[in-house]
């Protein structure tokens, strides 16, 4: 979830709210608020919510939510003279542009917060610059009226943000930073996409702005350059900027727009999303009358067309709107999730335990009737731990924990290997899967349950682990086992047997031999079995 | 019932009727002290009387006296090795050793030998000493004079003390039987158990070690929840560790280039699986291409990964269709971190699934109540929350004494984009509640790697209450 860090004196005077109050309301506006020191709040902002990624969506959402202001805030927006001029980016091909007058960034907190909103649109929306990013601008800096979106040359050199010299954009992309985190998404045959005004280049999209046009704290307005690989994302996220400004007292510019489907910029784009009373109703399971929801959704900061239907005006900053669903979560949320009454389902049906489960609990009971102690391990092992074919994790954190476990065997020994210093004897078992290699299944692997059983002592032999096993799979299943002489590459030669249920082979059994133990670092005697409790359930 | 040590006294005592408390004492190899608390010991129980009990002194041989009782004294030895021809001190030295010096002086105060140089001239051929005959003597009990008497305890061979004498008298004989430790079959077949003592166990000392067999704490806290699930009504099913990446993500709404789908999120298993036949891909494609705007690809979602969420169990469920069903899984869930004592790389989550034609939001909220209900939450709120796959979507906080409000479940109605193209068309809710945090609340674990402890005596030190 993204975190976003607010001044906590600018957010209480903006909204007229006290900590408890922010914390209460922002609760119930899926956000966590923690302070960070005694200026400052942290604040844990739902994905889904990129309008509150910035203090002026916060602010006007907790308006509408403490009933302060209702529905959308009516925005002032002004027509100039600047013009956008897009030419063909095959590799970044939308571009918008747009200006916003009596920017606040003084004191520098409110410029800080304007550049996180920027870095956070870039994690989310932007998908690390990829899909979507933005460049800002002093507007007066930036020479005459016509910016251009272009190819140029890699060759091309201007100033880079925070850069003393001129340098090559190709330079840029080798050296800075940003060039080595972000240069190689969009360039292509030895051009770059660039942003540029009568002067030169203003910035080199996804990567760097120049210095040249550089916002400080006494900036006042801005020019903001949205790029990307889809035109809707591009026009939200500049909806998403220029709203967020505009709360806080800024005053949008509208340039127009040359070469991209639509003539001027930025979009504001409103969208309609009709919805039923009765479907929002019948989803949340509450009774609210069509005035109520009309003034819940316009406590959201949106507003509703009330025609022959119902239809929600989605405003530009609520980007996550779909469909009725999302209508009736708004209304829900300004609702309260408090207030809906809960009654118990109880009871209403029955319900039944899996198969698997119904086994794990006996087969574990007659064991613990027969002393051993039921141990609980980890799935995921060190594949030098095991032997066959295992599965490996192409992407593992650690050596220790490199694969799945393909037997419960190796976390048997394991387990005993480490409690050799432990009172004696030390008898175990594990109920739990594995994962084996299976071609019928849609992922060519299958978990499988299998029941490990240990005895570690200074002196065993075979028959204290045999005739426990050979009584707790009698008293399960009702059909003695029997045994059948066969050598096992982990356990000692002439003492080891498969377990032979119905001319079923459900398991082997026998002593561990000598360099397994070693292997595990082991200096006690151990028996061991295994037994297929998907096998022994095609017995029963 | 006689104690062994009883019955040795009783037994001379048959013999005797009278004696004294040493001779006793004598007689069974007790020491004093014992003769005395046994004697009383008999008495409280009427077997024996005591008659007198007078101070006596009493003459002892030491131990060097007992060993000079034995062996003959030093000056004895010293004549017997010369036997009756001179020796160099060095060379009695070396035979008598310590014994010499003391022999040496003894002989020559008694004239048995004279001295010359370095060497010694026997005047006799053998001896035995008077004190000897007088040790014999008092060990066979019989009376010194007091002469010799002196003149051994000078020598610290005999000593004397007061020692307390009893005369006790056998008042009344016991019919006392064998003592066994066993009681047989044997014994209880021919009935000759009447003719036995049963030695008594020492039944106050602590017991050796017995290992007993024990459930595992935390498995018997999953096996809780889902007893707790089956009593709600719902059904329990299972899904597998190695997931593609379509019931993992796709089908959840999860678009293939959201940050959570990056691979140092998920843990990657090498190669790829096969789709689903039907419709349920061109429908999950479509749904994706069209909300979150990008080119969603097959081979993607055929990528294999461990499952990050037991939801991915949620989607195989939906993936046929039900008409009506209330299910959960409960089981392994993976996902890189780093490990530390509240994190592991993999846990547990519970995941359950509602589809009912009339199922609300508010019906939703209610089971995750009736769940936490159960497993001893008594207060919880709700978060309005964000899920890809759900909406309205909530997230459920439990208050827990001692730690305030903690963050337990997720969950949500699923949204139309996630059960239209599997062919569900009923309202749907679903959660996710991890376990093992669950179990470390309720436990009283501080460290996640407990839950999955390699150490026996930990799970044999777990009380079960």
């Amino acid at each position: 979830m993204p975190t976003i860090n607010l001044n906590k004196w600018i957010l209480q005077d903006l909204t007229r709210l006290n900590e408890q109050e922010l914390v209460d309301y922002l609760f119930r506006l899926k956000s966590e608020v923690s302070p960070v020191n005694q200026d400052e709040y942290s604040i844990e902002v739902n994905a889904d919510r990129l309008d509150m990624l910035s203090l002026g969506g916060i602010v006007r959402a907790l308006k509408g939510i403490t009933g302060r202001e209702l529905g959308e805030p009516k925005y002032t927006v002004r027509d100039t003279d600047y013009v956008l001029e897009v030419e063909r980016v095959p590799s970044r091909p939308y571009a918008l542009a747009c200006i916003v007058y009596n920017v606040k960034l003084n004191p520098d907190l409110y410029l800080k917060e304007l550049i996180q909103f920027q870095e956070k649109l870039h994690d989310t929306i932007g998908r690390r610059r990829k899909k979507v990013a933005i460049g800002i601008h002093d507007l007066q800096k930036v020479e005459g009226k016509v910016i251009r979106y272009a190819p140029v040359p890699l060759s091309t050199t201007f100033v880079p943000l925070y850069q003393e010299k001129e340098m090559s954009v190709k330079d840029v992309l080798q050296e800075t930073p940003q060039g080595k985190q972000y240069g190689n998404i969009s360039v292509w045959d030895n051009y770059s996409p660039a942003i540029m005004d009568e002067k030169g280049i203003l910035s080199v999209p996804p990567v760097i702005n120049s210095d040249r046009t550089r916002i400080t704290e006494n900036t006042r307005s801005l020019l903001i350059d949205v790029t990307g690989t889809n035109f809707d994302s591009v026009v939200e996220t500049m909806d998403l900027l220029v709203t967020g400004l505009a709360e806080l007292g800024g005053i949008i510019g509208r340039i127009k727009v040359k070469g991209m489907n639509v003539e001027t910029s930025p979009v504001l784009r409103h969208t309609l999303v009709p919805f039923s009373l009765e479907d929002v109703n019948r989803r949340l399971g509450i009774n609210v009358s069509k005035d109520e929801a009309v003034t819940l959704i316009r406590r959201m900061r949106m507003e509703v067309e009330t025609g022959d239907g119902l239809a929600v005006v989605v405003p530009p900053y609520r980007v996550d709107i779909m469909n009725y669903t999302d209508v009736a979560e708004d209304i829900a949320m300004a609702y309260g999730y408090d207030r809906f009454t809960l009654e118990s389902r109880r009871g209403m049906v029955t319900g039944s335990l899996s198969e698997k489960s119904e086994i794990y609990r006996k087969l574990r009971t007659l064991l613990i009737g027969a002393g051993f102690q039921e141990i609980y391990t980890l799935v995921l092992t060190k594949s030098d731990y095991q032997r066959g074919e295992v599965v490996r994790i192409a992407n593992p954190i650690s050596v220790e924990y490199d694969s799945v476990r393909n037997s419960l065997l190796w976390n048997s020994l394991l387990f005993l290997s480490n409690n050799q210093h432990s009172r004696f004897p030390v008898k175990i078992f594990e109920i739990g899967e594995v994962v084996r290699r299976d071609e019928s299944k849609d992922t060519n692997y299958a978990n499988a349950t299998r029941l490990a059983v240990a005895i570690m002592d200074s002196k065993v032999s075979y028959e204290i682990l045999q005739s426990p096993l050979h009584q707790v799979l009698l008293n399960l299943l009702g059909i003695a086992p029997s045994y059948r002489r066969v050598d096992n590459d982990i356990l000692m030669r002439g003492r080891s047997a498969e377990i032979i249920l119905r001319d079923e082979r459900v398991g082997v059994i026998g002593e561990a031999n000598p360099e397994i133990l070693r292997s595990f670092n082991l200096l006690y005697p151990v028996l061991l079995a295994e037994l297929d409790l998907d096998a022994l359930r095609r017995v029963i | 019932m006689l104690s062994e040590n009883e019955l040795k006294i009783l037994d001379f005592l048959r013999k005797r009727k009278e004696s004294t408390s040493q001779e006793i004492g004598e007689a069974t190899g007790l020491p004093p002290s014992s003769v005395f608390s046994i004697i009383a010991t008999l008495e409280s129980k009427g077997i024996v009387k005591v008659i007198s009990e007078e101070t006596r002194r009493v003459a002892r041989l030491t131990e060097e006296g007992k060993l000079r009782a034995e062996q003959g004294l030093p000056e004895d030895r010293l004549v017997s090795t010369l036997n009756g021809k001179p020796a160099k001190i060095q060379e009695l030295k070396s035979v008598l050793g310590k014994d010499f010096e003391i022999g040496f002086g003894w002989a020559r105060r008694k004239g048995l030998i004279i001295v010359e140089n370095d060497t010694v001239i026997p005047k006799v051929s053998s001896h035995v000493s008077p004190e000897y005959i007088a040790l014999k003597d008092l060990q066979a009990g019989k009376e010194i004079e007091r002469e010799m008497l002196d003149s051994l305890v000078k020598r610290k061979l005999v000593e004397v003390k007061e020692e307390k004498v009893l005369k006790v008298q056998l008042v009344k004989d016991v019919e006392v039987r064998p003592a066994e430790l066993y009681l047989t079959h044997e014994m209880l077949t021919t009935g000759s158990w009447k003719n036995y003592e049963f030695k008594p166990y020492n039944v106050e000392a602590d017991p050796p070690f017995f290992p007993i067999g024990k459930t595992h704490y935390f498995r018997d806290f999953i096996e809780k929840v889902k007893d707790l699930m089956v009593g709600l009504g719902f059904v329990e099913v299972s899904g597998e560790f190695v997931e593609t990446e379509f019931f993992n993500f796709d089908m959840l709404f999860q678009p293939q280039d959201h940050p959570a789908r990056e691979i140092h999120d998920s843990f990657v298993i090498e190669g790829r699986g096969k789709l689903p036949d039907g419709d349920l891909v061109k429908k999950v494609k479509e749904i994706h291409e069209k909300w979150w705007r990008y080119s969603w690809s097959e081979d993607n979602a055929r990528r294999l990964v461990l499952r990050s969420q037991t939801t991915a169990v949620t989607a195989r469920v939906l993936s046929g269709a039900p008409r009506a069903i209330r299910a959960f899984t409960i089981g392994k869930v993976f996902r890189p971190d780093s490990i530390d004592a509240t994190h592991l790389i993999e846990f547990h989550q519970m995941d359950g699934l509602v589809v009912e034609e009339n199922f609300t939001f508010r019906d939703l909220l209610s089971t995750l109540r009736d769940i936490f209900q159960g497993l001893g939450v008594k207060q919880v709120k709700f978060k309005p929350g964000y899920f890809p796959f759900t909406e309205p979507s909530v997230e459920v906080y439990g208050f827990i004494d001692g730690l305030g409000w903690v963050e337990m479940a997720g969950a949500g109605l699923l949204r139309k984009e996630v059960t239209e193209p599997a062919g569900v068309y009923s309202p749907a809710g679903a959660w996710g509640i991890g376990i093992d945090r669950l179990a470390m609340l309720f436990l009283g674990v501080k460290d996640i790697r407990d839950l999955y402890s390699l150490d026996i005596e930990y799970l044999r030190s777990r009380r079960v209450i």
